[in-house]
């Protein structure tokens, strides 16, 4: 179980919505991977092809949702953004995303936390995706942010934990969840995440693009578990030399 | 009664209400979101709040998203 501002989650693995080939696969995806938090976004409707329905069903399975700023360039717009999502969903949970930049999708640090400051004191509850950047976590913790959500990678990247270290100061400092966002490409990832102490992992186009996301997303659930299981037990240290598992005998020695 | 929708040039009747342009595009509310002149209306308003001439609506909606 872990916690969000009021919020406890069983479930470590948060799914975001996009990508998948229909609403309905996202839906079961959603299902076989035990989520209790959806990211959705939000755009102009389109007045001549309005789009399904997606709130309802989700409400329907009691998740979480968590609308996000992607598509704002700037602390003005994801201000403009989050307050739309606000009404659109009537939450006050937010997801704040500020990437200007259209090929890596690089979170805008500056722009972020000047946003996360006026949207706590506007009452929204803001999990900030940002870079792995320990000092910028800090300060968005400072700020009132309830969660932080560094990036292991480029979004949709599939590259995995490329921040590692960074990571690991992160998740050392903090005092509230760290989720990983961003760039996890397999079930493996998610798990190194979590054996790293993650509170938990967000994934999305490594399910959604899978041939069978349904099965991917099982397949995230139990690494998400495996993981968080191998953080409480606690690793073994790496070491250069080997030492022996079994013991040393001279029972073959007379041969 | 002209409006601009979505960029769309709009004539509607006088004293429209945000919830009545929502009823005549067959919207129903459930992931919507609606700025007028660049200011959000919360949505307990939509049903009170009167449309006037020259105003820039714009309709937002809830999609998939990462």
């Amino acid at each position: 179980m872990f916690q969000i501002a009021d919020r406890t989650f069983s479930s470590r693995l948060l799914l975001g919505s996009g990508k998948f080939a229909s609403p309905l696969l996202m839906q079961q995806a959603v299902r076989a991977s035990g989520c209790q938090l959806v990211t959705l976004a939000i755009k102009r409707l389109e007045l001549t092809k309005p789009q399904d329905d997606l709130v309802t069903p989700l409400r329907n399975m009691h998740i979480q949702l968590l609308p996000n700023t992607s598509g704002a360039k700037n602390a003005k717009e994801a201000i403009f953004a989050a307050e739309l999502a606000r009404e659109a969903l009537q939450t006050n949970w937010l997801k704040l995303e500020i990437h200007p930049d259209p090929r890596y999708l690089m979170p805008d640090p500056i722009e972020t936390l000047a946003a996360a400051e006026q949207l706590v004191k506007l009452g929204f509850v803001v999990l900030p995706y940002c870079s792995a950047d320990p000092v910028l976590c800090k300060r968005l913790e400072q700020v009132g942010c309830v969660a932080v959500m560094p990036l292991g990678a480029a979004i949709g990247s599939n590259q995995g934990l490329q921040t590692r270290s960074m990571l690991q100061i992160i998740i050392e400092q903090a005092q509230m969840p760290v989720i990983i966002d961003a760039g996890l490409g397999a079930p493996s990832h998610a798990a190194a995440a979590m054996e790293l102490g993650a509170a938990a992992v967000l994934v999305n186009t490594a399910i959604a693009s899978s041939n069978d996301p349904v099965a991917m997303a099982g397949a995230f659930a139990n690494a998400v578990n495996a993981g968080r299981m191998a953080y409480l037990a606690g690793l073994a240290t790496p070491q250069q030399q080997a030492t022996a598992s079994s013991p040393f005998t001279d029972f073959l020695a007379t041969l | 009664m002209h409006i601009t929708l979505n960029a769309q040039p709009l004539e509607i009747a006088s004293s429209c209400t945000v919830t009545e342009l929502l009823q005549q595009h067959q919207l129903t509310g459930e992931g919507l979101a609606v700025a007028i002149n660049d200011a959000v209306i919360v949505k307990r308003c939509w049903s009170a709040h009167i449309l006037q001439p020259n105003d820039v609506v714009q309709l937002f909606q809830i999609v998939t998203g990462g």
